[in-house]
């Protein structure tokens, strides 16, 4: 290496001597390996429905089974069951029964005995020009729900939030499956060659209830296992610690020279030349990650917008920064953005598990996720950007319409609950099935969880039923043998 | 069915002439019918919903969803009429579209003669699906002479290929040291075997090597998702599962003939092999705690723990994936909803939960922990008469929530108050006042005739009451609390003149609540004559800070004689509580606990809330007709379980494990779908060798170590793995025919496991309990890794404490499963992670760093003989001139430690060759 390239960074460098490797290296194989590792695979037309993924560049982008109405997705992911009965199912009969107990009700549920029924916590207030009944717990959220696509008649396989998560993340109850974005990622790749196709975004408050199983792999291959980054704590090993940045780029080009020799006396091993690209991919992220994750280049206005500079409620500027993060990934081209609202198991505190204390305790992460995520729609309207994305609002199940006996609070209900999309090929201002008269089980246009997931599915322009994968004698899907669209929702 | 059906039914039936038609004939009348309006969906091998309408026995049976679809004489009985007939829009069939009222009235009027169907009229006939290659017998040829280079060289040949030519010595050294031991060889090794290159005799070593067991042992640990957390959102600790994980390693390394293994691991509790069913209890479970309360949820609860046994059983040793048939009949392979709940059935009294090993070293062991725990007590209550007596001129530990003493010369006493001058918090709360005499009786007890007075109380029912003050009982549930914030008294009056020398208080002995704590008090005696003469008061004692721990026992203030008899004892005291940490729980295994079997019924679409037929345990009708009584013993139904699969003439059991052994050492199976051998499942590339290897395996009393030295001695096995043949490239891609060694990437765990070898820190500490890989155990979330290693952690990766879910963070990423499902093979993915995580993290610059230590004290400061041990040490090779001269430049400039991280991340380093 010559010394007047001594002034560049290290990827640069590194890609320096990619270039010289390129034009020198008499190993014809180990000079495609890069251009392939950065060029979209043309070959996958929409014949073949299950991808073949070649090691190589597993984020090569892939074409889709059809025409896609989106292109990326964001799901913000509401971990602790929401209430849909304070937020978008308005039931005023609830209001007529409050404290009387439910006529022919359930004694016992979830976490034990039942309670009165019990009326919706906060105001409804019709709004925009659909008259759409929303609570004044989310008002940023309400102002935006002529956008909304509304399906208020899910239901989950679980009533326990681990298995219920692993359901609405995976369409299995059990673990071990692949979640969504890990589906998506396998069959489409990723725009971005820079960035992880597959972003989970934790909650500034922790991890949600059921951890990396949300944006686990299972068992399709590890590439497509959601990578972690929070606009605060940056994809680990990024950099080498204690390293002098002179001896780190002495070391990467030191490795190359050795790999290169090697391939060359192991000419035409594929995998070789695919683990020499993926160090190149990684100088690249070690660039992009930290570009990608520093705020400081947003002007005042955004800040304000999603409320990032809200000095009094750490929580909220801390979601609100991981909804700017969300934003700027979707910028770059990555796949899909999982963002998190709540976090783990802690009676309520620290997610929308209101067993005890639901007002309480949802005044609290109202005002966490409603500003932020409403100026993260906002944001991607304005830029154009929701032409091309999905937004997904899901929660893992509802809550009951009566309070558990001596508490104020709602046990788990999986038989009727509301989530929402937003955004390209989304129908706007749609609200799609109903749940009874007090908000507990879906009776109209009842739609398991697969439903959803396989609508998600659709909007990329996937067959669900032709995406899969074979796992010990069974061709898995994402919405197993249960999937069905909702046309209602699309538009 | 809606009731009004069979009103229309009969107002069809009395047309009059529908009464005078002849009778309907199903081949003229009805076949048709179904021909143009049923048979797109349902007929054929892929029928929706399983119901197939082309095959007599097949329709009769039903499909998935509902019984018998035709039932004969009674229309209105029939789903098949239902269906053709409902008015709702999402049930009627065929969808969106009605049949003509003509066809409706037919098909009902044929189900009212009786349904005929003869015989013999069907196109088609439902396939056998008995008929698939791995469900017949193993054949193998008789051939004495042959080896498993017949079989690859006949199918080479036939595509017109060659094997490759052998590889160099050290290049089969390396592939078979990582291959049997996940470990690289040692410059030693690799030096000897140049001088005499036997390659018997290495094998023979590597097989005796107890490192062998450690690495074949997490191929099986894989297959089974063995971890040791229980999954699932609280993926709480499971901390005694770790037995098992050993017994799998040591039965590899005993050569545990595989018949007994699998027998162990299904009824190890009746072998002498308690770990052993570890098997059984493998997967993530859910608590009882994270269950509903509500009893669908414990059904629904318990049938998918039931049914994770079922699909280990059945993918694991049969390689059958019976856990499909769960909801409906399988869909490609002869396994019915009954033979699955049959199978469900042999496991019925299975009990996700710790058992107590029953080899006589654990009973001796819970001998000698039952005896260390009496002892414990003894001392600590001989440690607890060694208090200080009030007033001894050293300062006495500050007053605690628990247990506070009042030692005082003996003492006459008609009567004692004591007093509260201030609480760390509301009012005060005393759950037992005692009053010893010289011979430790408690003579305040209000059952000895002692009454008692107080300034005042708030009585709680069954929790607060001024009686409780003397009752024998402790804890807040039976306590005095006083009505005045930070105050009030309390008078014992005995019924005669007692002799006092210990008085002792606590606001809580049983450990829960803290507040409410006296921390000003003065203790007082009537000697008998109306006067207060104090006896004890919190001057003395340490100056309360609610913040400060319960002080450890002290001698401060003890009598001398007293000291050194108290010293004794604490040391004991020390002793035992180490000796008890170290032997509890070390006889529990989380191998499951066996009780009375539940009744197993034929679910209908797997639902529990749905249950039919009660169904005894049975093995797969359509292999075998061995069923047990419903009645049958809990143990006696996993012995006749393991014994079904175990023998020799079960067409699956042999031959999956071969191929798991196969895909071991090549890193795929002959047949790649190595826990699916059923009629989904791939092909095998080399049949006739399969069934010769299985043939091999029984005869060789299933001896796996035999089967390694048959494969890794081969000369397939031997080939070269370069891929310079472009005919065969061309052709076979993929080397399934293995026209030459087909090389791949270390697993995660040999990569840690080979950096720690060259680095020479490896720990070779053999079983037990885990070491950590990050900063707890378990738990709900938030999994910090550890990022420094040291003794423990330098251990091999099988012993690090598995979190299920929880991929390690640097080497997770090479494709470490997670423990949620099984793992039947890794497959090799490349990513930047992988690149990010080995070549930052922390855990390799620290290697980096023990290498380069290594490296000069092994060769001292030369740079150039420090590069060559290195390459010696990571690749078994030394350096070309050019590779020396590359490596100097850098060493000189950035030290040895650059060489060795880079070194770490080189394709030579991390590719079995």
């Amino acid at each position: 290496m010559t010394s007047d390239v001594e002034h560049l960074s290290t990827a640069g460098r590194s890609l320096l001597d990619r270039r010289s490797f390129l034009s020198n290296s008499a190993t014809a194989l180990g000079s495609i390996a890069l251009t392939q590792l950065l060029g979209s695979d043309q070959l996958l037309g929409s014949e073949v429905k299950t991808p073949k993924i070649d090691p190589a560049r597993p984020y090569a982008p892939r074409q889709p089974h059809f025409p896609a109405r989106a292109k990326n997705v964001v799901v913000i992911f509401c971990a602790g069951a929401v209430s849909q009965l304070e937020t978008w199912d308005y039931k005023p009969e609830l209001i007529k029964w409050d404290n009387k107990p439910l006529p022919g009700g359930p004694a016992v549920t979830f976490q034990g005995p039942a309670g009165n029924l019990a009326r919706p916590q906060y105001e409804f207030r019709q709004r925009g020009e659909t008259g759409k009944w929303v609570s004044d717990m989310i008002p940023h959220l309400a102002e935006l729900t002529d956008d909304f696509a509304f399906v208020h008649s899910l239901t989950s396989t679980s009533n326990t939030h681990g298995p219920a998560e692993n359901f609405l993340s995976t369409g299995f109850v059990l673990d071990g499956f692949p979640s969504l974005g890990s589906w998506v990622t396998y069959a489409l790749g990723s725009e971005s060659q820079e960035l992880p196709a597959y972003i989970a975004i934790p909650d500034p408050r922790g991890v949600p209830q059921n951890g990396s199983n949300n944006w686990g792999a299972g068992f399709l291959p590890a590439a497509f296992q959601g990578t972690t980054m929070t606009a605060s704590d940056p994809v680990r090993h990024l950099a080498a610690p204690g390293v002098s940045s002179k001896a780190d780029k002495a070391a990467r080009s030191l490795l190359q020279r050795m790999n290169e020799r090697h391939l060359e006396q192991h000419p035409g091993d594929g995998k070789l030349a695919a683990r020499i690209a993926s160090y190149e991919l990684a100088a690249r992220m070690q660039l992009s990650v930290p570009e990608i994750s520093d705020l400081s280049t947003e002007p005042e206005h955004i800040l304000k917008l999603y409320g990032a500079d809200d000095v009094e409620n750490k929580n909220k500027a801390g979601f609100a920064r991981n909804c700017i993060l969300a934003r700027r990934l979707i910028e770059r081209g990555v796949r899909f953005v999982q963002l998190f609202n709540g976090a783990y198991a802690s009676g309520g505190k620290l997610n929308w598990d209101g067993h005890n204390a639901l007002k309480e305790q949802y005044d609290v992460h109202a005002e966490v996720l409603d500003q932020p995520a409403a100026a993260l729609i906002r944001d991607l309207k304005q830029r154009g950007l929701l032409e091309d994305t999905l937004v997904v609002w899901c929660t893992e199940f509802g809550r009951m319409p009566f309070f558990q006996k001596g508490a104020k609070g709602r046990d788990h209900n999986p038989d009727g609950f509301t989530c929402w999309m937003t955004g390209a090929g989304v129908m706007p201002g749609v609200s799609h099935g109903t749940t009874d008269e007090f908000g507990q089980k879906a009776i109209e246009n009842v739609h398991p969880l697969y439903h959803f997931n396989a609508t998600i599915l659709h909007l990329l322009g996937l067959d669900y039923e032709a995406l899969s994968f074979e796992h010990n004698g069974i061709q898995r899907r994402l919405t197993n043998v249960e999937g069905k669209l909702i046309p209602e929702i699309l538009a | 069915m809606p009731k009004y059906l069979g009103l229309l039914i009969l107002s069809i039936l009395a047309v009059p002439g529908n009464l005078r038609a002849e009778p309907i004939d199903f081949v003229r009348d009805v076949r048709p019918i179904f021909e143009a309006h049923c048979y797109d969906c349902h007929s054929g091998e892929e029928a929706e919903s399983g119901l197939r309408l082309d095959v007599k026995s097949a329709a009769f049976k039903g499909g998935d969803n509902h019984g018998p679809d035709i039932v004969a004489g009674k229309p209105d009985e029939s789903p098949l009429i239902h269906f053709v007939r409902t008015d709702n829009e999402d049930e009627l069939m065929p969808p969106g579209e009605r049949l003509p009222e003509d066809d409706i009235a037919t098909l009902t009027r044929w189900i009212v003669e009786g349904a005929v169907w003869p015989d013999g009229v069907d196109t088609v006939e439902l396939a056998d699906r008995m008929d698939h290659w791995s469900f017949k017998p193993v054949q193998a040829d008789e051939d004495a002479e042959l080896t498993i280079d017949d079989f690859v060289d006949r199918r080479l040949n036939e595509a017109g290929l060659n094997r490759a030519a052998p590889a160099t010595h050290v290049e089969w050294l390396r592939r078979v040291t990582f291959d049997m031991t996940g470990l690289p060889p040692t410059p030693e090794e690799v030096a000897e075997f140049r001088k005499h290159p036997d390659y018997e005799a290495v094998v023979e070593r590597l097989l005796a090597s107890p490192r062998y067991g450690e690495r074949w042992a997490q191929h099986w640990l894989d297959v089974v998702r063995y971890a040791d957390t229980h999954g699932f959102e609280v993926n709480t600790e499971r901390p005694n599962a770790w037995p098992y994980r050993d017994y799998v390693i040591q039965a590899f390394n005993e050569d545990v003939p595989y018949d007994r293994f699998i027998r162990e691991q299904i009824v190890g509790d009746a072998l002498g092999e308690d770990a052993a069913t570890g098997f059984l209890v493998t997967a993530s479970v859910l608590l009882p705690g994270q269950i509903g309360k509500d009893e669908p949820s414990k059904r629904l609860a318990r049938q998918d723990s039931l049914d994770e046994i079922v699909n280990n059983i059945g993918q694991t040793f049969l390689g059958l994936s019976i856990g499909c048939a769960r909801c409906h009949d399988h869909k490609f392979d002869p396994i019915s909803a009954r033979d699955y709940y049959a199978m469900q059935a042999f496991v019925a009294g299975v009990e996700y939960a710790d058992r107590p090993l029953n080899t006589p070293e654990a009973q001796k062991q819970r001998r000698e922990l039952a005896k260390l725990k009496t002892r414990l007590k003894e001392v600590e209550a001989e440690l607890a008469a060694f208090t200080p007596f009030v007033g001894n001129g050293a300062e006495r530990p500050m007053v605690n929530a628990r247990t506070n003493v009042e030692r005082i010369r003996p003492t006459s006493a008609k009567r004692l108050r004591f007093t509260v001058l201030a609480t760390n918090r509301l009012e005060p709360c005393i759950d037992e006042l005692e009053v010893f005499d010289p011979d430790g009786n408690n003579v305040a007890l209000a059952s000895s005739g002692t009454k008692v007075t107080a300034s005042g109380e708030i009585q709680v029912a069954n929790r607060h009451d001024l009686t409780y003050l003397n009752d024998g009982t402790y804890g807040n549930s039976s306590s005095w609390m006083s009505n005045e914030k930070g105050g009030g008294w309390v008078i014992l009056e005995f019924p005669a003149d007692v002799v006092v020398d210990r008085v002792v208080w606590g606001r809580d002995r049983l450990g829960k609540y803290d507040d409410r704590l006296a921390i000003d008090y003065r203790i007082e005696i009537d000697p008998g004559d109306g006067t207060w003469v104090p006896i004890a008061d919190a001057s003395d004692r340490r100056k309360f800070d609610d913040a400060a721990k319960t002080p450890p026992f002290s001698t401060d203030g003890l009598p001398v004689e007293e000291q050194i008899a108290a010293k004794a004892l604490l040391e004991e005291e020390q002793q035992l509580k180490k000796r008890i940490a170290s032997s509890e729980g070390a006889q529990l295994v989380f191998a499951g606990k066996f009780r009375e079997p539940d009744t197993i019924y034929l679910l209908n679409r797997g639902d529990p809330e749905q249950p039919g037929d009660v169904v005894p345990a049975a093995v797969l009708s359509s292999f075998d007709s061995l069923e047990l009584p419903v009645d049958a013993a809990e143990q006696k139904r996993r012995m006749a379980l393991a014994d079904w699969i175990a023998r020799p003439d079960n067409p699956l059991t042999a031959r999956v494990m071969v191929n798991r052994i196969w895909q071991g050492h090549f890193g795929i199976g002959l047949v790649e779908t190595s826990s699916d051998f059923g009629r989904s499942g791939a092909t095998p590339t080399h049949p006739e060798l399969l069934d010769w290897l299985a043939t091999k395996f029984v005869e060789n009393d299933w001896s796996i170590k035999q089967m390694h030295r048959l494969i890794v001695l081969s000369q397939t096995y031997r080939q070269s793995s370069a891929v310079d043949d472009p005919a065969a490239v061309a052709q076979d891609a993929d080397v399934r025919l293995l026209w030459r060694f087909p090389s791949r990437r270390l697993e995660g765990e040999a990569i840690r496991d080979s950096m720690l070898a060259v680095s020479g820190e490896l720990n070779l500490k053999m079983y037990g309990r885990g070491y950590n890989l990050f900063d707890k155990r378990g738990g709900l979330t938030g999994f910090e890794p550890v990022e420094t290693f040291k003794i423990d952690g330098l251990r091999r990766m099988i012993y690090a404490h598995k979190v299920r879910r929880e991929r390690e963070a640097v080497f997770g990423a090479f494709d470490c499963p997670d423990g949620g499902q099984s793992a039947a093979r890794r497959r090799e993915s490349t990513t930047p992670i992988q690149a990010l995580n080995l070549f930052n993290s922390k855990f390799t610059l620290d290697r980096a760093d023990a290498m380069a230590d290594r490296v000069q004290k092994e060769v001292g400061e030369d740079v150039q003989d420090q590069i060559v041990r290195c390459y010696e040490l990571a690749f078994a090779r030394t350096p070309e001139a050019i590779e020396l001269a590359d490596a100097e430049e850098v060493v000189l400039e950035y030290g040895l430690p650059v060489l060795c991280r880079v070194l770490f991340n080189c394709n030579e380093f991390l590719v079995m060759p």
